[in-house]
């Protein structure tokens, strides 16, 4: 009655179901591993975990894109025991100007833009959401700005490898069955 | 080889917004790097000015905070901090300041040390709008 795996459409909705519930732990997996790694300064990081939200924004679309990032974040300030911290804000903020810019520019730009372009946009997003949060809420003077600019090189460039990362990823997910089933729109009842 | 393959995971359109950003954040650091010396350090702790220095003269002072002293020096018309208690260490590894609106901050021991230029005005700038 609920997901009879006779019935397309719920198969469908399961499968989307399964593969953002991978991506978000992936995330989650990936934002909290990031924490271990040494850095210059605490809020100076490398992003990997924007690879599953660009995923599921090319797979699934916007909607999917806004879950797992505000998963992740949710998810991972919670392992990490940062949640409601001032690295939290930081942390959501940065997150949720990422995920918009990145929703808004594939919406905007459709085909013409890869994973590459979309992550750059939201790299840059993330950076500067950071900072905007970290200029209101934490060092309130205008200085904090100086540093910007260094912010800003540093996340384009993690989000160029960020961007090549997901379009691999993609490449690989559009190969395999449950992803080819759905471009020719038969299908077969092998596969969950 | 390797390049053309990763090359070919773009479109144009990606590539313009990656040199367009990457122009942007380059070009905001020449920006700033023209920005002149300045001729005092401030120190605030939660806003209120505690300390005042002519960048031009030599010294090293302890500014108190709420973790313990932080030790401020001052040489060669550069600032920075060579002693903190605080556990990240990241004003110390912020380095020198010397320019006019250059900023080192200790979050946890609640102090902002920063360079002002003579004049009064400069510090109501923005920086960016500058």
């Amino acid at each position: 009655m609920t997901s009879s795996p006779d019935n397309p459409i719920s198969r469908e909705v399961l499968r989307r179901r399964i593969f953002l519930g991978l991506f978000a732990a992936l995330a989650v997996a990936l934002h909290t591993m990031e924490a271990l790694l040494p850095s210059p300064a605490p809020w100076f990081r490398l992003g990997f975990a924007n690879i599953f939200t660009l995923t599921a924004l090319f797979l699934f679309g916007a909607r999917a894109a806004w879950s797992v990032a505000l998963t992740r974040i949710g998810v991972g300030s919670l392992f990490l025991g940062t949640l409601f911290a001032p690295g939290f804000f930081l942390s959501l903020a940065g997150g949720v100007l990422a995920t918009l810019l990145m929703v808004v520019a594939k919406d905007l730009c459709g085909r013409k833009i890869g994973p590459v372009g979309v992550s750059a946009i939201g790299a840059a997003g993330h950076a500067t959401g950071q900072m905007i949060v970290a200029w209101w809420l934490l060092v309130q003077h205008a200085g904090v700005w100086l540093l910007y600019p260094y912010f800003l090189l540093f996340a384009l460039a993690t989000g160029v490898v960020n961007g090549l990362v997901a379009d691999y990823l993609l490449e690989i997910l559009k190969g395999h069955p449950a992803f080819k089933e759905d471009r020719q729109g038969n299908p077969s009842s092998d596969l969950v | 080889m390797m390049i053309r393959d990763l090359l070919g995971r773009t479109t144009i359109l990606d590539r313009a917004i990656v040199l367009v950003l990457a122009a942007a954040a380059v070009s905001l650091v020449f920006f700033q790097a023209g920005r002149p010396p300045g001729e005092k350090v401030i120190v605030e702790r939660d806003g209120r000015v505690v300390f005042t220095a002519p960048l031009a003269v030599d010294r090293t002072v302890r500014l108190d905070g709420p973790l313990g002293p932080t030790t401020l020096k001052i040489h060669d018309g550069k600032a920075c901090v060579t002693d903190s208690p605080c556990p990240l260490k990241i004003c110390m590894g912020m380095g020198e300041v010397a320019r006019s609106g250059d900023l080192v901050a200790c979050v946890p021991n609640h102090l902002l040390i920063r360079v002002s230029g003579g004049r009064e005005k400069d510090k109501e700038y923005d920086l960016l709008s500058r």
